[in-house]
């Protein structure tokens, strides 16, 4: 049967050019498609990769932008209240102070006042001592002229030590 | 259709009444087989003469056009056999007057169909190659774009699923395989020149292809290949002192091929075997009158276009079915110690 025994004229022709056509499309063009297809499919591969990476960063761009934003809340409320304790502690620390120079201020005062007293003291006591002297004497001296001499003498001096008051 | 087939009826009716069956299955193998010449349509007598080259007994080669000896002349001592056991082929004579055939390296009509599906392969995938060379990685559309799904289908599908890192390797050998088989396969389909070889229903052209896969497989086989076809991995008394399974194992090694030439070959002659069948049957009606001739016509018309639009999806699963035993045996012969891999495989097939 003609069907079932292969022709050798037609395996040989078959051989070549099966060869031929492999090797030309090995040769020309199988890598480039092949390296075509390939890459595509990675590229694409890397596309959906990116585009999901994207998606989620921006999912959590949002989360984080209001974890920073509560952060920034907070600090700044720490801040403020920080800023509120360190004005109560300067302006307490310069009430002390100013406290502590008042005083010190004060008893400087106070003992020069002391001393301007004494010394005033001092001196009236000195010119009463010769105020009195003084009227003592002259009360003396007039004594033995006339009792109501003596007395308006006496008040007069009286009154001049008033009046030099 | 209908005014082809009528055509036909004529000189067939002469012969049909002549020796009846006789001729019929002369004609259907006529249509399967080979030839020295192309037929025409509409006509018996005329047809596309191609180089015949043969080489006589001496050594010599001649080389002349085949409607030299298409009616039965005889030119340069070579003609074409009637009957015998070289009917249809080319003989000659030699010293004694004996017929014998000479080395028949001859253009007939399979190997012109057979550069005709090579230039149809090469201009579908070059379009492609050129596509991707001119634009990177960008899509093709249209015609470029369905070859491009069609090897992305075959090297994603089958060939890169199966060899995984080897798939670089041996995607082009399968790949051409897969597009030759294919194009073969459609254009044999077609029923007027460049079409209607009965390519790949030809047992020569299916075994040279098989051989390939034959040799693609044991030339870059692994060791671990080796190892197991000759010391598998079996109780001793397998393989020792009687090789039972060794021989098996080599035996396995030729039935592959075979199978694939036989898968093929019988897949599309039976294709074309139906069709050609089914047109036959007007004939073979056409004594009976005319009422029954035009029924059968009908039927048989609609019956072979069923028929071929069923060929054209054999045409495909059939070069699928190749490329993909191909990839299969291949990556048998790849395999590296992973034996489950290779088991889950074999339960496959």
């Amino acid at each position: 049967m003609e069907l079932f025994t292969p022709e050798l004229g037609l395996i040989f022709w078959m051989f070549l050019s099966f060869a031929v056509l492999f090797i030309v499309l090995w040769k020309f063009a199988w890598p480039v498609i092949i390296k075509g297809i390939d890459g595509r499919a990675d590229l694409i591969d890397k596309g959906v990769e990116y585009a999901q990476n994207a998606k989620e960063q921006l999912d959590h761009a949002r989360e984080e932008a209001d974890k920073y934003i509560a952060d920034a809340r907070r600090q700044q409320a720490e801040m403020l209240r920080e800023a509120d304790r360190m004005k109560t502690q300067i302006i307490e620390e310069a009430r002390g102070a100013a406290q502590k120079e008042a005083q010190k201020v004060m008893d400087a005062a106070k003992v020069s006042i002391e001393q301007a007293r004494k010394e005033a003291e001092q001196n009236f006591r000195n010119e009463v001592s010769s105020f009195a002297l003084d009227i003592a004497s002259k009360v003396v001296r007039n004594r033995l002229a006339d009792d109501k001499a003596q007395t308006k003498l006496v008040n007069t001096l009286l009154d001049e030590i008033e009046n030099k008051n | 259709m209908m005014i082809l087939l009528s055509t036909v009826i004529a000189p067939s009716r002469v012969s049909a009444s002549e020796d009846g069956e006789l001729k019929i299955k002369e004609t259907i193998f006529h249509h399967l087989g080979d030839g020295y010449g192309w037929e025409v349509p509409f006509s018996h007598h005329h047809r596309i003469p191609l180089p015949v080259i043969v080489r006589d007994n001496d050594g010599d080669w001649h080389c002349f056009s085949s409607s030299r000896v298409a009616h039965g002349e005889v030119y340069d001592g070579f003609y074409i056999a009637e009957g015998g056991g070289y009917n249809g082929k080319i003989v000659g004579r030699d010293a004694d007057g004996v017929e014998y055939r000479p080395l028949d390296l001859s253009i007939t009509k399979n190997v012109l169909a057979l550069f005709i599906s090579m230039a149809v392969v090469c201009a579908c995938v070059f379009s492609v190659a050129r596509w991707y060379r001119r634009n990177g990685y960008k899509a093709p559309r249209k015609c470029v774009g369905a070859i491009e799904s069609l090897i992305a289908f075959v090297y994603e599908g089958v060939i890169k699923s199966t060899l995984k890192e080897n798939a670089r390797r041996f995607a082009p050998y399968l790949l051409t395989v897969f597009f030759f088989i294919f194009v073969m396969n459609l254009l044999g389909l077609i029923v007027i020149f460049p079409g209607g070889a009965n390519l790949t229903g030809n047992i020569a052209v299916t075994m040279v292809l098989a051989v390939m896969t034959f040799l693609v497989t044991n030339i870059f086989g692994t060791k671990h290949y080796w190892k197991d076809v000759f010391w598998p991995d079996v109780p001793i008394w397998l393989k020792f002192p009687i090789p039972i399974m060794p021989i098996i194992e080599v035996f396995g090694m030729f039935t592959k091929p075979a199978a694939l030439t036989v898968r093929l070959f019988a897949n599309m002659m039976g294709g074309h075997m139906i069709v050609i069948v089914l047109t036959m049957l007007i004939f073979i009606f056409a004594p009976m009158g005319a009422a029954v001739t035009g029924a059968t016509t009908v039927v048989s018309v609609i019956f072979s276009i069923f028929m071929l639009l069923i060929d054209v999806l054999v045409s495909f699963i059939q070069a699928y079915v190749f490329t993909m035993l191909s990839t299969i045996f291949i990556s048998l012969a790849q395999e590296n110690p992973h034996h489950d891999e290779t088991q889950m495989i074999e339960n496959k097939l």
